[in-house]
């Protein structure tokens, strides 16, 4: 299946493609506030392609996504200042960590029906939401929870990305990456057995699939994605506030995947565009913000009710409709 | 051989299967009886979704309830569904790749094991295609296919030939029938087509309220008054 | 047997270990005042499952219904109103809300597994929350309750009558819908369908009613918590509606099914909640306790469970 691997559909040119342009032109062309809101949206479309895909194959839900993010922004935050190591090394260790740390949230549910894992993320997120704000974030304080109160220590960011322009670059190669990686599983092993645990869980036994490996190494992969983003957001802001990581967020970026759509590429794009830049559009020009969870939660009644996948699967028919009425083949 | 030993299961105060007992020796066995009769019970028992409350079951002489379930497979269990689960967003190949992944051996090897199963169900030309886009025959023999690879040696059928018509529950029943010279592997089927199974099987279980009324040779057991009584029907004569 | 004496011994444990050494008249005020919370939480929960089990939906925008009757509530009484009429358009808006999404939007989606049925009340949650939170700015409030002054004396204890309210209102609903599906025609009803919905259809059991009578039941329980979540917690529309977090905890525990567990460990959890209070290195995070115990509870339910499969829908 070596070809199989490597083979580039049309979606993946055009997610390719979108890539580029993400990486050459928009930090280019942006202003300072404008590179601050991509490159918060691009570390979240890390963490909705993370909880999306879960969500789009598995039928898994995850409430805690952004959640996680705060776990894998707090090791990098702390290894920021405790340690001497390169970025990249807190960023792999952020990741990891925050993937063991999901899959203990996520233990009590992942035997059981996929209800439960979304009850139990739920209510992680409520609790993850209290540590935070009781044990707030690491800003170069000592002991373990290394908080104080005064001025910042200063964070290390990646030594190859040293401006703005640059490290929007970085997160946009390091998305592109996590996609990537997603795509690699689902043309593997693991994406068939989650298409068939999908299909029924039962006949993915009787197929000889281990379907709690399986469903356990899916949320892994959203653990992983989420440590990565949030990891990316602490270098993006030298800090990190609790608020950003409450449980009507981690809500909020499930349902704008669904919206968005998870099947592609396309889905957290969209997701994290309708999470950060239309409210920094809508705050630029003096509207209020909270319409936005309204909107949101309509969208996500909207995608549940008739467009079971969002918003990037009706771009995708309209798209492929398009191609076969010009002689395309799909 | 399959030998199925005093299998009991209750669900509170129903008992599914009351103390089951037969050894199937021939290549083709069948599992008749109405419907309740605790036929899908039995197979769900031995593919490990449901727990017996007593008894045994030997896939050639080893003991299959002992096995974590999803391992079954690996110990040449194969399970079809009355309804045919095929995933709608893997191709054909990959519908049937699923059953190899977790067995050991050459990603080659497997392949190749996947295209003569392919042939051999006829499904070549189909092979890249989303099982959402298959006819339900189709999705049937991609189920079948899936079965024959990987070194099988007890095939189930429940109601294969469920929603076929005649040409196409005939040919099933020629791919079944050609199953244990193709991988050596015994196969159980379930059905109400009577008509298939009598040629497909060459010995038969007849369940009833859980209870096995009869078995043996299906020319002995269609012949049976107490399977015609409960199942197949006797002719009334009007004077 | 065993398991319900284990939970209560380790509870008792537990608050025993939290109370040591101070006099009870310290411990006694957060035992209070954690019973008082604990059956809101066990409310909410309770209201959770018997709308789960009667429609198959997992109702997670019920703490945002609270959320916006009471902002109304509030509002209504600022306007100068009888406090009365006060609370009961509190309780007239979250049913409202309830019985419409329950009327127009959830048959929509009847035919879905549970989980998108559950995943589609939280954007009905969002919207309730975006809604309320567009309309008042998000200033410190209250909501106060004529008992909230009263004092009454209960073993030694001077508990305010709105917690003794909370608390009596728990045990008595919890009463009454056991009474109600154990003993009337439309409980009955409810408990065939909640048992085996098609087959009831089948037998003539009017669904439609009987789904509307569980979420005109729903309706009610969220204008009642949330009344009194806004007193005794904060009125604040987000922490009201996120009260559902809890109200989950305890369900589980009752694993979405037994609505006496579903009291037990909602109050047991108001109480932990609350003591931990008393113990200087945990109180910062006592509001986790209700995750940590309903956390265990399923760890320690599924401890012989292999995976299980979904039935129906």
């Amino acid at each position: 299946m070596n070809a199989a691997l490597f083979r580039i559909t049309p979606t993946g040119w055009a997610g390719l493609a979108f890539a580029a342009f993400a990486f050459i032109v928009l930090p280019s062309v942006a202003g300072s506030f404008w590179l601050s809101v991509l490159t918060s949206a691009a570390c979240f479309a890390m963490a909705a392609s993370g909880v999306g895909f879960m969500y789009a194959r598995l039928g898994m839900v995850s409430l805690t996504q952004v959640g996680l993010m705060g776990i894998g922004g707090w090791v990098a935050l702390r290894l920021n200042y405790a340690f001497a190591f390169p970025f990249e090394v807190n960023l792999v260790v952020a990741s990891i960590v925050t993937m063991a740390f999901g899959w203990l949230l996520a233990l009590p549910a992942l035997r059981l029906r996929g209800l439960y894992l979304a009850l139990v993320t739920l209510m992680a997120a409520g609790g993850l939401e209290i540590l935070f704000a009781t044990f707030k974030f690491p800003n170069g304080g000592d002991g373990f929870w290394g908080v104080k109160l005064g001025s910042l220590e200063p964070f290390r960011g990646p030594a190859l990305a040293t401006t703005p322009e640059a490290y929007l670059r970085y997160v946009v190669a390091c998305v592109t990456l996590g996609f990537l990686f997603i795509e690699a599983h689902l043309r593997l092993a693991p994406g068939r057995a989650w298409a068939m645990i999908r299909r029924s869980e039962a006949a993915a036994m009787a197929a000889g699939v281990n379907v709690t490996l399986y469903k356990t190494w899916a949320f892994g992969i959203a653990g992983l994605l989420a440590g990565a983003a949030g990891c990316l957001l602490a270098g993006s802001l030298g800090l990190l506030d609790s608020g950003t990581f409450r449980s009507p967020e981690s809500i909020m970026i499930f349902a704008l995947a669904v919206v968005g759509g998870a099947r592609s590429w396309l889905g957290p794009i969209i997701a994290s565009v309708l999470y950060r830049v239309v409210p920094a559009f809508l705050a630029s020009w003096g509207v209020n913000t909270n319409l936005a969870y309204m909107i949101f939660g309509a969208g996500l009644l909207h995608a549940l009710i008739t467009a079971p996948n969002g918003i990037a699967g009706q771009i995708h028919e309209a798209a492929g409709m398009a191609a076969r009425k010009l002689g395309w083949r799909p | 051989m399959i030998e199925i030993e005093n299998v009991t299961v209750r669900f509170g105060g129903v008992v599914a299967l009351n103390d089951v007992s037969a050894v199937f020796t021939t290549p083709v066995g069948g599992i008749i009886g109405p419907n309740g009769a605790g036929k899908t019970t039995l197979m769900n028992v031995v593919s490990g979704f449901l727990t017996s409350n007593s008894g045994r079951i030997l896939v050639d002489g080893a003991d299959i309830l002992s096995v974590a379930p999803f391992r079954r497979a690996q110990r040449g269990l194969r399970r079809s569904f009355q309804r045919e689960q095929i995933a709608d967003d893997l191709s054909v190949r990959d519908n049937i790749q699923v059953q190899l992944d977790p067995l050991p051996g050459p990603a080659s090897a497997k392949r190749a094991e996947v295209e003569r199963m392919l042939a051999v169900t006829g499904l070549t030309d189909q092979a890249g295609r989303r099982g959402a886009e298959l006819t339900g025959f189709e999705r049937r023999l991609t189920d079948v296919a899936r079965c024959l690879v990987g070194k099988p040696r007890l095939i189930m059928f429940d109601e294969p030939a469920g929603g076929l018509s005649v040409d196409e529950t005939a040919r099933l029943g020629e791919l079944i029938l050609g199953i244990h010279a193709l991988t050596g592997a015994q196969t159980l089927v379930i059905d109400h087509d009577v008509e298939l199974i009598s040629r497909v099987c060459n010995e038969m279980l007849v369940l009833d309220f859980g209870r096995r009324i009869a078995f043996g040779p299906t020319a002995d057991v269609l012949a049976d008054h107490n399977v015609k009584a409960a199942y197949l029907g006797t002719e009334e004569v009007l004077a | 047997m065993i398991n319900w004496f284990a939970y209560l011994a380790a509870m008792a444990a537990i608050m025993l270990w939290l109370s040591w050494g101070k006099p009870f008249a310290i411990s006694g005020i957060f035992i209070a005042s954690g019973l008082a919370v604990g059956s809101l939480y066990a409310l909410g929960g309770i209201g959770m499952v018997v709308l789960y089990r009667a429609t198959g939906v997992l109702n997670f925008s019920s703490g945002a219904a609270g959320a916006a009757g009471a902002m109304i509530a509030w509002q209504v009484a600022k306007w100068g109103a009888w406090p009365p009429v006060a609370w009961a358009s509190c309780i007239l808006t979250a049913v409202i809300l309830t019985v419409g999404y329950g009327r127009l939007v959830a048959p929509l989606l009847a035919w879905r597994d549970t989980v998108v049925k559950a995943v589609a009340t939280l954007g009905f949650a969002l919207i309730i929350l975006g809604l309320v939170s567009f309309l008042w700015k998000d200033d410190p409030r209250s909501l106060v309750l004529p008992t909230d002054e009263i004092g009454a004396r209960f073993l030694g204890l001077r508990v305010t009558v709105t917690r003794l309210i909370a608390f009596g209102a728990c045990l008595g609903i919890t009463l009454g819908i056991w009474l109600f599906l154990g003993r009337t025609e439309t409980g009955l009803k409810m408990r065939a369908v909640a048992n085996d919905r098609d087959l009831s259809a089948l037998l003539g059991v009017p669904i439609l009613k009987v789904e509307t009578v569980a979420w005109l039941i729903a309706g009610l329980l969220a204008g009642f918590t949330g009344l009194m979540f806004a007193n005794l917690i904060r009125l604040e529309p987000v922490v009201l509606t996120f009260m559902v977090i809890p109200s989950v905890a305890a369900a589980l525990t009752g694993r979405l099914n037994n609505t006496a567990l579903v009291l037990v460990g909602g109050l047991s959890m108001g109480v932990i909640e609350s003591m931990l209070t008393l113990s200087p290195e945990l109180k910062g995070v006592r509001p986790i306790a209700p995750f940590v115990i309903a956390a265990l509870v399923l760890l320690y339910n599924q401890r012989a469970a292999r995976l299980v499969f979904a039935e129906r829908g």
